[in-house]
């Protein structure tokens, strides 16, 4: 079998026919790569959430007081780290899972040793001591703050 | 002095690091854009050796050898695009061009080689052109969108430039009837030239924007549902209330216009987004109940729907009218002659069924690719719907996230839609499959999406 006949081949081994095969291999080849890649993401993700990470720096707790409609266990303890997200979004610091919550409903911060509340333009507003929050407000332990229909006392 | 130096010298490190954080080279995306050029390459191989076989009969028709230029136009293309991202948004996600550009290069392959059968010889390098405008366009798309805010603050502006495109080719069709399907009303819209522009497919992307501002800004009040009508949760219709006119009135403006397959795709991606943004099934339960309602009424009304369905029993009926089940039937033709490898490109010939290069493209690359070549293309387009949706899951926005959850059912539903009627699993309604079929507004509007599902996925990392 000469060259030519081999390259213009349309038989079971031609040249044609390997070429018709490996056509669809490389759409499989296309769809094994970006598996692999999307693999690699997976993983490089879990291995983040692994991180231990700088050892969490908690710079005060919050006690619930009053948990509303909510599942919170009344008396449960929460710590403060130095950002507190506090809402209904699954990546706050503190999740309530309530109607009356905002996703991202307030933040605790820790600025110049003491430690703010500021609300994030949620529905129902952040209350502390009663008081509806416009802007970031300094607390101090035993403040009540108010979320929702959950309430939290401020500790050390 | 000297501790002074060594602050001095961290924070050079620091930024040097931020440097090549920031503009980190996208080397997975240039290795995965290979793939699709070597594919282009083989392609044009082998269309080029099929052309010199003496015993295929139809090889005058296959396209002669200076129109393999699309071919090698769209690797230049993508590469191109691939530069432009690298500046643009170097840390977007970096699968997603090369499966669009994998899913293109099928399509310009199949126009290239289908063109010359159905008298058009340029149809591959006019889908080569629409590629290269559509890549363009989502360049573009990546980069004005930096502040995807301005997307959301002006939300019921995109809805009505949506609405307003649609209207505008509702005024233009003259005549209203309710037997008979309307593509080319809708094409005839704001022609220019020989060119023509389907605005529903615009339509689309500016409904998810739309959506996605409302429901993430009521987020809180749909999980509510205060008002209960026996077993079925209600939101609050004060918030719900614009949200189900601006639905109504698209899904009022497309059946004017007769497109019913859109009105279904819009009518999924409105259900997806409200359940990602409440999570509650409920919501789903009545709309799905609704939607059959209306199903139902709009199979009274409209005769060519009806006929659509009443196909899919009769379609290999000898006493049915031979023509009514004509492209159905060959198209399924098309898919089993070409077995489990397929015909090989360029030896079968799919362009017996009408519509080989649009509505049935799938049925044509499915007889020259086989069923490997078939189940290879579903891949692609599981993997697209995959990214989509591990983008919405890391959004932490929730407008992002609601974003990239519309943008990506908008791919899968029409995938889902034109592959289940092509199969005669559905009734045909005339969807084009993203990407791959011959069409320059489709194409487009993917590619913007596309552009959209880059920038999302950049404002998370």
């Amino acid at each position: 079998m000469d060259l030519t006949e081999l390259i213009n081949g349309g038989g079971p081994f031609g040249f044609l026919f390997i070429l018709r095969i490996v056509l669809v291999a490389f759409l499989y080849l296309a769809i094994l790569q970006i598996v692999g890649v999307a693999r690699r993401d997976l993983r490089r993700a879990a291995a983040i959430a692994q991180v231990p990470g700088q050892a969490r720096q908690v710079v005060g707790h919050l006690i619930v007081i009053d948990s509303g409609t909510t599942k919170i266990p009344l008396n449960a303890r929460m710590d403060i780290e130095p950002i507190t997200t506090i809402g209904r979004a699954p990546t706050s610091s503190v999740v309530i899972d309530s109607g009356v919550v905002s996703t991202d409903h307030a933040r605790i911060s820790y600025r110049n040793r003491s430690l703010w509340v500021e609300d994030l333009g949620s529905h129902n507003g952040t209350y502390v001591n009663g008081r509806k929050i416009t802007q970031a407000t300094a607390v101090k332990p035993d403040d009540i703050l108010q979320v929702g229909d959950v309430r939290f006392k401020f500790t050390v | 002095m000297a501790s002074r130096r060594t602050i001095d010298l961290g924070k050079a490190r620091r930024n040097f690091g931020a440097l090549l954080d920031g503009h980190r080279y996208r080397w997975t995306e240039l290795w995965l854009l290979l793939l699709p050029a070597a594919f282009l390459i083989i392609s044009v191989l082998e269309l080029a050796i099929v052309r010199t076989q003496p015993q295929i009969i139809n090889r005058q028709t296959l396209p002669p050898l200076d129109t393999f230029a699309p071919a090698l136009g769209l690797i230049a293309a993508l590469a191109v695009a691939h530069l432009a991202l690298n500046i643009f948004a170097p840390d977007a996600d970096q699968t997603l061009l090369p499966i669009a550009g994998t899913l293109a290069s099928i399509g310009v392959i199949m126009a290239t080689r289908l063109g010359p059968d159905i008298e058009q010889k340029d149809l591959g390098a006019k889908q080569l052109a629409f590629v290269v405008v559509g890549l363009i366009i989502c360049v573009v798309t990546v980069r004005v969108t930096r502040n995807l805010g301005w997307l959301r603050n002006y939300k019921y502006t995109w809805a009505a430039v949506g609405l307003g495109l649609v209207a505008l080719t509702l005024v233009r069709a003259r005549s209203f009837s309710t037997d008979a399907p309307s593509r080319d009303v809708l094409s005839i819209g704001l022609g220019t030239g020989g060119l023509t522009f389907q605005p529903s497919e615009l339509l689309k992307i500016c409904l998810v924007i739309f959506f996605a501002g409302y429901l993430s800004e009521n987020q809180e009040m749909l999980a509510l549902a205060r008002f209960k009508v026996g077993p079925f949760a209600l939101p609050p219709l004060k918030h719900l209330g614009p949200l189900l006119v601006m639905l109504g009135v698209a899904l009022l403006m497309i059946i004017g216009v007769r497109e019913l397959g859109l009105a279904l795709l819009i009518f999924g991606l409105f259900l997806s987004m409200l359940y990602v943004a409440s999570n509650r099934p409920m919501y789903v339960v009545t709309s799905l109940i609704l939607f059959t309602i209306g199903a139902v009424a709009a199979f009274g009304i409209f005769s060519y729907a009806r006929a659509r369905l009443d196909i899919l029993g009769s379609a290999f009926d000898p006493a049915v009218e031979p023509n009514q089940g004509y492209q159905i039937v060959q198209g399924l033709i098309s898919f089993a002659s070409g077995g489990v490898f397929g015909s090989g490109l360029g030896l079968g010939s799919p362009t017996v069924t009408p519509a080989a290069t649009t509505d049935y493209i799938a049925a044509s690359f499915g007889e020259e690719f086989g069923f490997a070549g078939v189940l290879a293309l579903i891949g692609l387009f599981l993997l697209l719907v995959y990214r989509g949706l591990s983008i919405a899951a890391q959004a932490r926005e929730p407008f992002n996230k609601l974003m990239a959850v519309g943008l990506t059912a908008v791919f899968a539903l029409q995938t889902l839609v034109i592959l289940a009627g092509n199969l005669k699993v559905m009734p045909l309604t005339g969807v084009p499959l993203p990407f791959v079929a011959y069409g320059g507004s489709s194409l487009i509007a993917n590619f913007i999406i596309i552009g959209l599902l880059l920038r999302l996925s950049e404002a998370d990392t």
